[in-house]
């Protein structure tokens, strides 16, 4: 059973080493060719990814999230722009990752406007991936799409806004009393685990919180904030 | 290691020691998120480069090249946004393996819609963004990506 659960989890792996084992089989020569083709790519990220993980979680840690939230609503105008484009563009994680904190936003009051613009710089225009474009495609290349990017994402946002009006948007769910991680947003950093131990732990890589009674509101708290995601809701 | 690589790493640790004289403690909690980030995150990114890898040798980058190079401009370009759509591929996969089909000698046009759509557009996170946003939402925000993603590419195809 556990096998069984294990490989429907990573679907997409099993599939894809079922077509290696067979390629190997029926036509080697092109299951090695894969194989090396991989490794280039490998290599790249080996070299990449440690870096743009610590940079991402050090821009995490030092942008003070809570205070630029507030800047974001309907009249924030141009400071609201440069705003949404600076939160998406630190953000860590990958786009899906964005939607809680982003519902979120707007319940607090962020425009739809500033939404698609953060849910958009978050898709492309990460800061750490700059450097890394303009290695493959060249710093030309990097800086007119960068600019593009921008000047299409204020443009089509400002569409977005105009299409979609705030009732098209899920009327707030009721959340159930005591303690909630949205495990389709959690990314299993695990800060959460590391400022409450005793109320989270980490299941097949997300968060979940453990049964409890009468949580201690302060480290309750700590873990609430320190999530990069915001997936960590509470109800009393 | 190459100099674009070697500058991020450089300007990373100067952060980092910055950071750590700061606040110890507060550093401590971001590596140790950084680690978990990348943990969480590993097995997804190795399935997608190896199916990467198989792609490229059914499919090598220069007969994608040839092929596309035969194509109307406009239509190479919708459709290799449409590829891009299939899913969400980390940027620095997809910087890598647009920079490979570039270097084989597929146009820089249909290259960055695939690049943008790549990185923007996924059917495959559609449900979960339907579940937060509504219908009307995501359909907009998507599609807009995508007509804008066409837009970017035919743009910097004249700029370039």
């Amino acid at each position: 059973m556990k096998i069984l659960k294990k490989l429907r989890e990573n679907i997409f792996l099993a599939i894809v080493v079922f077509i290696y084992v067979v390629l190997l089989i029926v036509r080697p020569e092109m299951g090695i060719a894969s194989i090396k083709s991989s490794g280039y790519y490998i290599k790249e990220m080996l070299m990449i990814m440690p870096v743009i993980f610590i940079l991402t979680a050090l821009l995490d840690l030092w942008i003070p999230k809570e205070k630029i939230m507030q800047f974001l609503g309907e009249d924030s105008g141009i400071k609201g722009i440069v705003l949404s484009f600076v939160l998406g563009s630190i953000s860590a994680g990958p786009v899906y990752a964005a939607f809680p904190m982003c519902i979120m936003l707007k319940k607090k009051g962020a425009s739809i406007r500033n939404v698609v613009i953060i849910l958009s710089s978050w898709a492309v225009i990460k800061i750490p991936m700059l450097i890394n474009e303009a290695k493959f495609l060249g710093p030309r290349f990097m800086a007119v799409r960068w600019v593009l990017s921008v000047i299409a994402i204020i443009i089509f946002s400002w569409i977005a806004n105009k299409i979609v009006r705030d009732e098209d948007l899920p009327k707030e769910e009721i959340v159930e009393k005591g303690l909630y991680v949205n495990s389709d947003a959690c990314m299993g950093c695990s800060q959460c685990v590391k400022c409450y131990p005793e109320l989270f732990e980490l299941k097949n890589k997300k968060a979940v919180g453990k049964s409890h009674q009468n949580p201690d509101m302060r480290k309750l708290r700590n873990a609430i904030e320190a999530c990069p995601v915001k997936a960590i809701s509470y109800k009393e | 290691m190459d100099i674009f690589t070697l500058a991020i790493w450089v300007g990373t640790l100067i952060f980092l020691v910055v950071s750590f004289a700061k606040d110890k403690g507060k550093t401590k909690k971001a590596l140790k998120m950084a680690l978990g980030m990348g943990k969480g995150m590993v097995v997804s990114i190795l399935s997608i480069i190896f199916a990467i890898g198989l792609i490229l040798t059914i499919l090598p980058p220069m007969e994608i090249a040839n092929f596309v190079s035969k194509q109307n401009v406009v239509l190479a370009t919708v459709v290799a946004a449409l590829f891009g759509t299939i899913t969400l591929v980390p940027a620095f996969i997809a910087f890598p393996l647009v920079g490979t089909l570039v270097g084989a000698g597929v146009g820089i046009v249909p290259a960055v819609s695939f690049l943008t759509t790549l990185t923007m557009v996924g059917v495959v996170t559609i449900p979960l963004e339907k579940k937060t946003f509504g219908t009307k939402f995501t359909v907009v925000r998507n599609g807009l990506s995508f007509i804008f993603a066409i837009v970017i590419a035919l743009v910097m195809g004249v700029l370039i």
